[in-house]
């Protein structure tokens, strides 16, 4: 992360210093760096906090300036996206520097992949052994498992996990989170060990 | 997001289309196979383009709206939040419920509704961000580009019959409509919308329970949908739980905020607060070019072109075709007869001259007068996109 953080704020530094003289070329470029810069970070919230509600198809469809990416921003924050401040500047520059008016329809791969996404919520090895908490589980499963798996676990177009056969064998539950399977994606990246363990807690109550 | 994506757009692809082809969710087995498995499959030979795929959100290729009827599992879907979960829309569950200003609210089921005379008819249904991504600037939305629309049978009951059944009070001006579809988080408002009960009361307004002769879908709105003919298909409200009759329009953000359009001409650049706006409802003249296709390559000789051409609640009167970007135009002739809401297919024998690449445009004029322009109004919300439709293609030389 602060490998990613002093480049981000290099590429910054750089791209404030350049305002006002740039040639499109150059801006073009600047936006390919800010983009490549923030796409760790910025592609991690997108899985984490915008895909809960929509598929990040919808994102990388739009084309828009940074006014209008972050009238966007507020209104989703406005309808419960989980982003702090920080977060949300983040997103947004990123958008508007990836997926800004002359960007054309079909992009290239942004310079960096999702293996590299960083853990957003970072944790340490913990000491002794995870205990989850039921009550905090399920508000991470409201966050990030209810697109799919349905309201309470009872299934949409992911499968019901309430009752699901596969809680009575909590090492391939993990695994299944941290490695994803079929259709699922991995989470690893996005919770921590504590969370699957809250929300294995509370799916065990379902 | 594209390959950085975790879930690679194809298997997402591939697992969507088995569900449209099922038609429900019922066989989740097949699809999740499908969503797993990692084969090439362009998106363009789906049976759909898919444009979001969660909510799923997807238009017909447009070469596929030749025939007068769209087949079921190539018509447009579109929501905002996704099906609700199938099992409460089971027939021992679901229930219509009618309130509001009635004399007796009342609860139907799907066997009470059946035993109203059931009314068939054929209307187009389309997004009202059909074209949304032909406006310049781009507006924030699903990029939309032709194919939101389609033409199919709908079989139902009168709303008027159900409206009558439960006793409308004088005061009545608006009837809400409810789906049970949700969002994930509960902070996203509801998709609620109503209309005026001049359109509700009208006997062409119903609540379809089929599409094209079957059941409906569960993407087209199992068990239930409003069809409002001539008007956008944001109204068709699918999944129907809930008709609320009320003195005034829905509240709410899909009624009040989205969905609306300026009432007079705006500029992009233009400060937009406080500028009046009003609610999307009936369809404007449109039509499309079907035949040939975008970048089709055209041996020389003479090649019939085709389309369809559909005005809301006006009856299309003309169609025409041009090959000088619109500076001459030449009429086509209609094929089959004209029935109201439905869309009308059309066709022009072109002789072309030149070889190379040549654009061909076509516009309609439906009864009030009202043609199609180059290029629809700008609005913020991309909406009632209609400019003259337009195909490339490439004639050979000798």
């Amino acid at each position: 992360m602060n490998q990613a953080q002093s480049g981000t704020a290099g590429v910054l530094l750089i791209s404030v210093l350049l305002l006002g003289s740039m040639t499109t070329g150059a801006q073009e470029a600047d936006r390919d760096s800010v983009a490549i810069a923030l796409a760790p970070r910025a592609e991690g919230l997108i899985i984490a906090r915008c895909s809960v509600c929509h598929s990040p198809d919808l994102i990388s469809q739009q084309r828009l300036p940074q006014a209008r990416w972050h009238a966007v921003v507020e209104k989703m924050i406005h309808w419960g996206a989980q982003l702090s401040k920080d977060e949300a500047d983040v997103l947004t520059r990123y958008l508007s520097a990836r997926y800004h008016p002359a960007a054309p329809d079909r992009l290239p791969p942004v310079a960096s992949d999702i293996g590299n996404a960083e853990p957003l919520l970072n944790e340490q090895a913990t000491i002794g052994p995870l205990v989850g908490v039921a009550n905090r589980g399920q508000d991470l499963f409201a966050r990030n498992c209810q697109a799919c798996h349905g309201t309470e676990a009872n299934g949409g177009m992911g499968p019901k996990l309430a009752k699901n056969p596969i809680l009575k064998h909590e090492d391939l539950f993990w695994d299944t989170v941290l490695h994803g399977r079929g259709p699922m994606p991995a989470w690893d990246s996005i919770l921590t060990q504590q969370e699957i363990a809250d929300l294995y807690a509370w799916l065990l109550t379902r | 997001m594209s390959t950085a994506s975790p879930l690679s757009r194809r298997s997402w692809l591939k697992g969507l289309a088995a569900l449209v082809a099922s038609g429900t969710f019922h066989d989740l087995r097949l699809a999740a196979r499908a969503f797993a498995q990692e084969e090439a499959s362009p998106r363009e030979t789906g049976p759909l383009t898919v444009r979001v795929s969660r909510p799923f959100d997807a238009e017909t290729p447009v070469g596929e709206l030749n025939t007068f009827l769209t087949p079921t599992h190539r018509f447009f879907v579109r929501s905002h939040f996704g099906p609700p979960p199938s099992e409460h829309l089971a027939d021992d569950r679901w229930r219509l419920h009618v309130g509001g200003l009635v004399e007796r609210a009342t609860g139907f089921s799907m066997a009470d509704l059946r035993r109203f005379s059931p009314v068939s008819l054929t209307a187009v249904l389309q997004c009202s961000g059909n074209g949304r991504a032909h406006h310049r600037p781009r507006v924030p939305g699903v990029q939309w580009d032709r194919g939101a629309v389609g033409n199919a049978q709908w079989t139902g009951v009168r709303l008027r019959e159900i409206l009558e059944t439960a006793g409308v009070k004088p005061e009545a001006q608006h009837v809400r409509f409810q789906g049970a579809d949700r969002p994930v988080v509960d902070r996203v408002p509801l998709f609620t919308r109503s209309i005026p009960l001049a359109k509700a009361a009208h006997p062409d307004t119903i609540l379809a329970y089929e599409m094209n002769g079957h059941p409906l879908p569960l993407l087209h709105g199992a068990p239930l949908r409003l069809i409002t003919p001539g008007w956008m298909a944001e109204s068709c409200i699918k999944w129907l739980t809930d008709i609320v009759v009320q003195d005034g329009e829905a509240d709410g953000y899909y009624m009040q905020q989205a969905y609306r359009t300026p009432v007079r001409p705006v500029q992009p650049s233009d400060q937009l607060d406080g500028v009046p706006t009003t609610t999307v409802d009936r369809m404007v003249v449109k039509s499309l070019i079907t035949r040939p296709a975008e970048g089709e390559s055209l041996a020389r000789g003479p090649v019939t072109i085709q389309g369809v051409a559909w005005s809301g609640e006006a009856k299309v009167v003309a169609i025409e075709v041009s090959f000088d970007e619109g500076v001459t135009w030449e009429p086509a002739r209609f094929v089959g007869e004209g029935h109201p809401y439905a869309w009308r297919q059309w066709q022009y024998v072109w002789n072309p001259k030149q070889t190379g690449s040549r654009s061909i445009l076509c516009r309609a004029t439906d009864e009030r007068g009202e043609t199609q322009p180059a290029r629809s109004p700008w609005n913020p919300g991309g909406f009632l996109w209609n400019g003259w439709d337009r195909v490339t293609v490439t004639v050979a030389g000798t």
